[in-house]
């Protein structure tokens, strides 16, 4: 019997099956479900599986693995199914969402705009992170635009944080206007300054 | 030489510039600062030496305050004892209590006062 080739996109032997790997993902032992997120990745419909496992996910290791192979598929959609652990009340969930956002850049860039532009000021600020993973004219750019507007002291020292490493000179200016705004925090001055210095040593 | 010049505080916090600011104000009050990027670091630091203070950010990469928190008290004397004041922008009631079933001594919101650092801080090394 002559040898025939397999067509290069039929992946079906190595994909793992579908309902197998969903009823690891979501019922299997801790072991199960961590092997089941790197499996994820290798198949078609890893995006869907992973985002529900995720919700409902509880043991951190797991869930590591599951942020993890998100970022890995490093897409705009596998960003959008991180994004909305950024607002979660648990400290933890919301580093690894912040984590993986960070570890796909461009994916999770698309999405800076309407983050750094959330009604939320824990989302904003925790935006400004994602940010510093820009190109730095992008990420000086975006962040100034920032400081420019925002009305929450702690969001734009985050801000001014990551604008001490990406930003120019060009920087200065409204990094000036952004602490008169604020005459009355402490550490916004002191910030301001900082950055300010850094930003005039390079 | 006074108390505080004896007393050594862990400052956690993954933003250098808040790093910087916490520094000044606690040396400039004569504490000896140690400083770690995440939960990670600061437990590393907190294995190796001993600190009768240790000041930490909730939301840092890694690790966040809230885990190395909870990981430092599960630990066993005299690190387990580690006086520790959570600082962060997070001023939800959630958070707070968040920080205070982990095990923190006390939680203070962002903007804080260089001045009003060191006064707690030196509340809880009992440097005053």
């Amino acid at each position: 019997m002559p040898l025939v080739k397999r067509p290069a996109s039929d992946t079906s032997p190595s994909a793992p099956d579908r309902a197998q790997l969903a009823t690891k993902l979501l019922d299997g032992t801790d072991q199960e479900r961590w092997d089941a997120a790197r499996d994820a990745l290798e198949h078609p419909d890893g995006l869907s599986l992973l985002g529900r496992a995720l919700a409902s996910e509880r043991v951190p290791r797991v869930r590591e693995a599951i942020f993890t192979a998100l970022a890995k598929i490093d897409t705009p959609d596998a960003a959008s199914v991180v994004l909305p652990y950024l607002r979660s009340d648990d400290a933890a969930q919301r580093t690894a969402a912040l984590d993986a956002l960070k570890a796909m850049p461009s994916a999770a860039g698309t999405h800076l705009p309407a983050l750094l532009s959330d009604g939320d000021q824990d989302v904003r600020l925790l935006a400004c992170e994602i940010a510093r993973r820009l190109p730095a004219d992008e990420s000086a750019r975006v962040l100034v635009e920032l400081i420019e507007r925002e009305d929450q002291a702690n969001v734009c020292a985050a801000a001014i944080e990551v604008l001490a490493e990406t930003g120019g000179p060009s920087s200065l200016p409204a990094l000036a206007r952004c602490g008169a705004r604020f005459p009355d925090d402490p550490f916004l001055a002191f910030a301001v300054k900082a950055a300010a210095d850094r930003i005039g040593a390079r | 030489m006074t108390d505080a010049a004896k007393k050594q505080i862990l400052v956690v916090d993954d933003a250098a510039l808040v790093r910087t600011y916490y520094r000044a104000a606690l040396e400039a009050r004569g504490f000896k600062v140690e400083e770690a990027l995440n939960g990670l670091e600061g437990l590393e630091k907190i294995l190796l030496q001993s600190f009768d203070l240790a000041i930490v950010d909730v939301n840092m990469p890694q690790m966040d305050g809230i885990t190395f928190v909870r990981t430092v008290r599960a630990m066993e004397l005299p690190v387990s004892s580690t006086p520790i004041l959570m600082i962060s922008t997070e001023a939800g009631p959630q958070d707070i209590a968040a920080a205070r079933q982990a095990g923190a001594n006390y939680y203070l919101v962002k903007p804080i006062k260089q001045d009003t650092l060191a006064e707690f801080a030196a509340i809880f090394c009992g440097a005053h």
